[in-house]
């Protein structure tokens, strides 16, 4: 950081072009605040306003800037540009479309809800006010500069950006008492373990005098046999913070807690976007770090470290998630496992001069999260529609509704089938890509993956139990006294266009989602920014890049 | 004469972050472990600005200080509305008291 030059830094224009989604967010969040001084306060004003805004971010970063990654090489955004502070490589390209579309999915879940479900009492209660929508863009900011980053600093600032609005999103129906409770829980955890990960930053920049990724990468890149006692602390307390956003084991209690307690479109928001950032920040991190320092001894725990916590992870989510009765809180504990798996992919760490397998676990990740992000909105999404009618998510709501509501529970029944991860669903192609990743990296240098494949196998097994019996109560057990499930229209055709998804990502799409994800997992931005391919680019074993024509989703 | 140096600094600054591990672990009030989570972020800002003048030499230590600043005044002021509407729904801020939700 070149902060004793006296010349002020302006970007060029063309760099910041590269950050138009952001900037996009920025100005949709003022438009949110303003027009209600205009128009008068409204909720469905906000919610039009922040979906133009969403629509838009993605559309910028689809068309704009997604096309400027690939003919400029990287871009990163600092005063010195040996240190990039913001970055626009093909994975926060990734990552922004994504949080964009599910940002404008959320919002026309919120959208859905009938009107006497807001505020209703009991556990669904929703916030009309504009603030929620404020809350909602700026931890998509958060969330999206999360991933697009190389500075620890940013990283702290993105992960509170983050984090402080969904505290209150999570607690923005006043009148609920589980949404309080859910709140207060949330927001201890969290200022918790940022304050120690943010103890964590400050003992990591007094090891190496700089707060930069490469910056560390470069001085680490020298020690090949310890780390030392104080960067290992900070390391170590720097992944506190990240596993909070992840809810790794032993920092998911807030998880099923949270997510039971906040209101249901909060639920699948956080589900999904908040834990895909954190994983985007480990992933990039691990990536950045491993790629540098390459196979020194050091990082043989750190990697055992990491493969340990998704093992333990997924294996007590899964557990958990066998004796829960609501259906949101058994969704939680499935997410928790998730999140699990995708962990493992972290596990890979290059050994010397091999890069691909680093780069291929990426892409599986990857395509897990456009598979995840289809199921969990399909699954939360019936959830809401059935919640919202019977005014509880108990496993009860869900009796009969193959004939009372064949319209939602089918989809339902695609969804938990490919969150169980059978073929020929989107859920089978990408578990299946994230055990080859594991595979192809045990066979090359690390055996001990074997043992993760083994736990995510064995895992899988035990989640088919608990999808199983939401789909069983749904077609198998009958009861005359349950009435029909009127749901809106457009809720039907949201959940129906996920199952069609997840059918296609299985079969005729699956090449398309292979492509997609090698590709949003290359040219990954390490340490120059300026420089074209640096050795860090590896051609993976998988399909040929394509450029993104069109969107996979 | 005793000369301080970097070394008291992070001593201090350690001192500080065991003291409130122990706060956020020992109290049941939600003020309470707010306070362990400030004296946590008190201590990595002493360490920032020891650091920085110290071992770099360099401003931006101190100027991550200040951010960290900011973050610690940002995060209570949401948690403290929390606490607020948690008194509101609960008559209490003990966070014990909270089990309609169990984890």
């Amino acid at each position: 950081m070149m902060l004793l030059s006296l010349t002020p830094w302006i970007p060029a224009g063309l760099d910041l072009r590269m950050f138009a989604p952001e900037l996009a967010l920025i100005a949709t969040i003022v438009a949110v605040l303003v027009v209600p001084l205009v128009l008068g306060r409204s909720g469905r004003t906000a919610a039009f306003i922040s979906l133009i805004g969403a629509l838009a971010t993605f559309l910028l970063t689809w068309r704009a800037v997604a096309g400027q990654v690939v003919e400029r090489g990287y871009a990163g955004l600092s005063p010195d540009p040996q240190a990039t502070m913001l970055v626009a490589d093909n994975f926060s390209v990734f990552f922004k479309l994504f949080l964009s579309a599910f940002l404008a999915l959320i919002i026309g879940l919120w959208l859905l809800r009938p009107a006497n479900g807001r505020g209703a009492a009991g556990v669904h209660g929703g916030s009309a006010g504009p603030e929620f929508f404020v809350l909602l863009l700026s931890s998509a900011l958060g969330m999206a500069l999360m991933v697009g980053t190389l500075n620890l600093l940013v990283m702290v600032i993105a992960i509170e950006m983050a984090s402080l609005p969904s505290y209150a999103l999570v607690g923005s129906d006043k009148r609920s008492r589980p949404g309080a409770e859910a709140s207060l829980k949330y927001v201890l955890f969290g200022a918790a373990t940022s304050s120690i990960m943010v103890y964590g930053l400050s003992l990591i920049y007094g090891a190496f005098g700089t707060l930069d990724i490469a910056g560390i990468a470069g001085k680490l890149a020298g020690q090949s046999v310890s780390l030392g006692w104080v960067p290992a602390i900070g390391f170590f307390a720097l992944c506190v913070g990240i596993a909070f956003k992840i809810s790794a084991v032993p920092f998911h209690f807030w998880c099923p807690d949270v997510f039971e307690g906040a209101p249901i479109e909060v639920t699948t928001w956080l589900s999904v976007a908040s834990k895909a950032a954190g994983l985007g920040l480990l992933l990039r991190i691990v990536y950045a770090l491993s790629t540098a320092v390459g196979g020194a001894a050091w990082l043989t725990p750190f990697a055992w470290g990491i493969g340990l916590v998704a093992a333990v992870t997924c294996t007590v989510g899964n557990l958990a998630a066998l004796r829960q009765d609501s259906v949101k809180r058994m969704l939680a504990y499935s997410s928790i496992a998730h999140a699990g798996y995708m962990m493992m992919a972290a596990a890979i760490f290059t050994q010397a001069g091999q890069g691909q397998f680093m780069s291929i676990g990426l892409a599986a990740v990857i395509a897990y999260l456009m598979v995840y992000f289809v199921m969990n909105l399909g699954a939360f999404g019936v959830t809401a529609l059935v919640s919202w009618r019977t005014g509880t998510d108990h496993i009860s709501a869900f009796t009969g509704l193959g004939r009372r509501a064949p319209a939602l529970a089918l989809p339902m029944a695609v969804c938990l089938f490919s969150l169980i991860g059978l073929p020929p669903l989107g859920g089978f192609a990408a578990k299946w890509w994230l055990l080859l990743a594991l595979g192809k990296a045990a066979i090359a240098a690390q055996p001990w993956l074997w043992g993760l494949v083994i736990v995510a196998v064995i895992n899988t097994a035990i989640s088919l139990y608990y999808y199983v019996r939401v789909i069983r109560q749904m077609y198998l057990c009958e009861d005359e006294r349950q009435s029909a499930v009127p749901a809106p229209l457009g809720g039907v055709v949201l959940v129906n266009v996920c199952a069609v998804a997840l059918l296609l990502l299985g079969t005729l799409l699956i090449d398309k989602l292979g492509n997609y994800s090698t590709y949003y997992a290359s040219n990954l931005l390490v340490t120059q920014p300026t420089a074209p391919a640096t050795a860090t680019v590896e051609p993976s074993a998988e399909p040929v890049v394509m450029a993104p024509v069109n969107e996979s989703k | 004469m005793l000369t301080i140096g970097l070394t008291h600094y992070l001593i201090l600054a350690a001192f500080m972050f065991c003291c409130g591990l122990y706060v956020m672990t020992i109290k049941r009030n939600a003020v309470g472990i707010l306070i362990g989570v400030e004296l946590i972020l008190n201590a990595a800002s002493l360490n920032l600005v020891a650091f920085s003048r110290y071992k770099t030499g360099l401003l931006d230590g101190q100027i991550v200080a200040l951010f960290v600043i900011v973050l610690a005044a940002a995060e209570a002021a949401i948690a403290i509305a929390i606490f607020v509407n948690y008194y509101n729904n609960l008559a209490t801020i003990d966070v014990d008291r909270g089990d309609s939700l169990n984890g």
